[in-house]
């Protein structure tokens, strides 16, 4: 029995290229005809830009194979990515942080005019919405172009809880999604990134939690575009506490190296938007949270001389009151969750315990947060939702006084 | 008679005082040995201190799971009490080397034992010290670790890491300072073999709904069957 031959997809030409005005840098996983679409979509761009795409050796097969699709057009050039990032062993965000390192070298070496780098998988990160990505970059001057996703309303909310209100309360600007992962970069910035590298980005600041915050400080252009949803993974609940650590750590230790920026600014103003709002249908249905509340009164029972180290006794007072609430009243007060995050993030910069500990020990805390959400987010619509985040934000800002007095005076003040 | 108990109490005044003047350039030397590892002994606990003072070792000690220095309960500070034990330590070498200064044989026999059993004092303490911060260290990981997996049995597995690696570092201590070596090894086995049974008991008989919960989720992968989870973190 003879076997036919399968297909091979084509295989683009790496070529030897000099110089492109962008520098599309695919983390995903993602096939050539995707990526060739892709950098289609982003060629009827005014201007028809150059398009150079990093791209996986392993997805593409023989480096130095010619394509049809990529003799036919002198755009776009495919460039391998200079470090292989699935080989990296270590936390999800370094490994995007190393791969965002390597796509700003790369556009520096293209002189290009501006980077996008597309983390999403490639099924959400539609061709369309990677545009609009790119086009303020282009057209507007902008200098970092965050995403705003649409969500569902219990997607996403370690960014909702902790990462979005905090960078707005900090920096004074109302953005949604500071770490991406999904970004168009201008020149301007992706060149001071990647002289950071030999800077010394170090001391556990990583270059995703430091690209928004770093911008927003600099006084440079930022927007937000509206885009669809993505796709988030499902939660492993033996490694919440790992995954809180991880993104946490970062965004604390980049709070601490912007102190002197942060403690000027007062309010927040919204950042200019483009794009239309994407609506997705909201389950309505009760959730259960039975398993968080029991996870956080274990907590209160456990963590005690942990939590004695870092939190004030008023704040350890109300959560013995909380813990002693029936389910069906559990909720944690806005204020209370958001002086927690800001006596842990004390805590990360006093180094009070080992910072490892520090931030899996607020596991509970967080997952009681996300109980108490879920009770009043799971009959809310879209609208209801984006008003319950609204109001934990102004909690944030409202809250931001006792930050800077813990801040300024750990010793002396502490209520 | 009278003169000859005459003679035989001046012989035994002048032995007496022959004595005492033997003793004269000793304790001389003692009290100048004592007093110079006392001055000795301040200034280098003052370095010391104002060394670890500048690198910020109760931080880092604090960082490393070792208590934070408010909680310390024998001194307020760990900077505090390695500077004081380091002036105590020259203070008592000071005394012992003054000690030898008598030329006796039995003091010069006394100081020379002391002074090779220091090391064994010192390896000991040393071995103390790190037992304590990895206990404690290893205690707080297993503590959070399983109060983030939902074990009501949290608490109890943090103490008992946390005694199986105290009493490990006590008979090391114990066998480095070689006090009743026989003893301290049956002790610390009957100890050891105690608690590792003790924990496993615990653990197996705590864990039952664990173990069925966790058999009933790979038995729904197997099936196919897909546990709605509509929580997304990140």
């Amino acid at each position: 029995m003879e076997v036919e031959p399968i297909s091979q997809p084509p295989v683009p030409k790496v070529e030897p290229v000099k110089s492109a005005d962008l520098v599309l840098g695919v983390v995903a996983e993602i096939d050539d005809e995707s990526l060739i679409a892709l950098c289609d979509s982003l060629r009827t761009l005014p201007g028809s830009p150059i398009v150079a795409a990093l791209r996986n050796d392993h997805a593409g097969g023989a480096a130095g194979a010619t394509s049809e699709a990529s003799e036919k057009v002198p755009s776009p050039y495919f460039v391998p990515w200079p470090s292989s990032k699935t080989d990296d062993p270590g936390t999800p965000v370094v490994n995007v942080a190393t791969a965002y390192q390597s796509a700003f070298s790369v556009s520096e070496q293209l002189n290009a005019r501006a980077c996008c780098i597309v983390a999403s998988t490639i099924e959400n990160a539609k061709p369309d919405w990677i545009r609009e990505l790119v086009r303020p970059l282009l057209e507007e001057d902008f200098d970092l172009v965050t995403p705003q996703y649409a969500l569902r309303k219990f997607e996403g909310l370690l960014n909702s809880s902790v990462i979005s209100p905090l960078t707005r309360c900090l920096y004074g600007k109302r953005i949604r999604n500071p770490m991406g992962p999904d970004l168009g970069i201008s020149r301007r910035l992706f060149t001071k990134l990647a002289s950071e590298k030999t800077g010394g980005v170090g001391n556990g600041v990583h270059l995703v939690a430091s690209i928004a915050p770093g911008a927003l400080c600099d006084n440079l252009k930022v927007c937000q575009v509206l885009v669809g949803p993505r796709t988030y993974p499902p939660p492993d609940w033996t490694n919440i506490s790992s995954l809180v650590s991880q993104i946490l750590s970062p965004i604390f230790a980049d709070m601490e190296k912007r102190a002197a920026c942060w403690q000027r600014t007062r309010s927040s103003v919204p950042l200019p938007s483009f794009g239309k709002p994407v609506l997705l249908s909201q389950d309505t249905g009760t959730v259960d949270v039975s398993r968080m509340v029991e996870s956080f009164q274990l907590g209160n029972r456990d963590l005690q001389e942990i939590w004695d180290l870092v939190l004030p006794p008023s704040t350890l007072l109300e959560l013995r009151k909380l813990a002693r609430l029936p389910l069906e009243q559990f909720r944690m007060p806005n204020d209370l969750w958001v002086r927690i995050v800001y006596d842990f993030a004390l805590a990360h910069r006093l180094r009070t315990i080992n910072r490892d500990h520090l931030l899996k020990s607020m596991t509970p805390l967080y997952l009681a947060w996300v109980a108490g959400f879920a009770r009043d987010a799971e009959a809310a619509d879209a609208a209801g939702v984006e008003q319950i985040l609204e109001r934990l934000a102004v909690a944030y800002e409202s809250a931001k006084p006792y930050l800077v007095s813990r801040w300024r005076w750990p010793d002396r003040f502490n209520p | 008679m009278w003169g000859e108990i005459k003679q035989a109490l001046a012989l035994s005044t002048e032995r007496f005082l022959t004595r005492f003047a033997d003793l004269l350039p000793g304790t001389a030397a003692l009290l100048v040995a004592v007093l110079i590892s006392i001055v000795l002994g301040f200034l280098l606990a003052a370095i010391v201190r104002r060394v670890l003072t500048s690198m910020q070792f109760d931080q880092r000690l604090a960082q490393w799971g070792f208590r934070s220095s408010s909680e310390w309960p024998l001194l307020k500070s760990p900077t505090l009490l390695i500077s004081r034990a380091i002036a105590a330590s020259i203070i008592v070498a000071g005394f012992l080397i003054g000690i030898a200064a008598f030329d006796a044989e039995w003091t010069s026999l006394l100081a020379r034992s002391i002074f090779a059993y220091i090391p064994n004092v010192l390896g000991a303490v040393l071995v103390l010290v790190v037992g304590s911060v990895i206990a404690r260290y290893l205690s707080r990981s297993v503590l959070i670790g399983a109060v983030n997996l939902n074990l009501n049995y949290a608490r109890l597995l943090s103490v008992g890491v946390r005694w199986l690696v105290l009493v490990l570092t006590v008979a090391m201590a114990l066998e480095h300072l070689r006090i009743a070596t026989g003893i301290v090894e049956l002790a610390f086995g009957i100890l050891f073999g105690g608690i590792v049974f003790a924990l496993a008991l615990a653990v197996g008989l705590g864990s039952k709904d664990l173990i069925t919960k966790s058999l009933e989720r790979d038995a729904q992968k197997v099936s196919g069957e897909k546990i709605e989870e509509p929580f997304r973190h990140v």
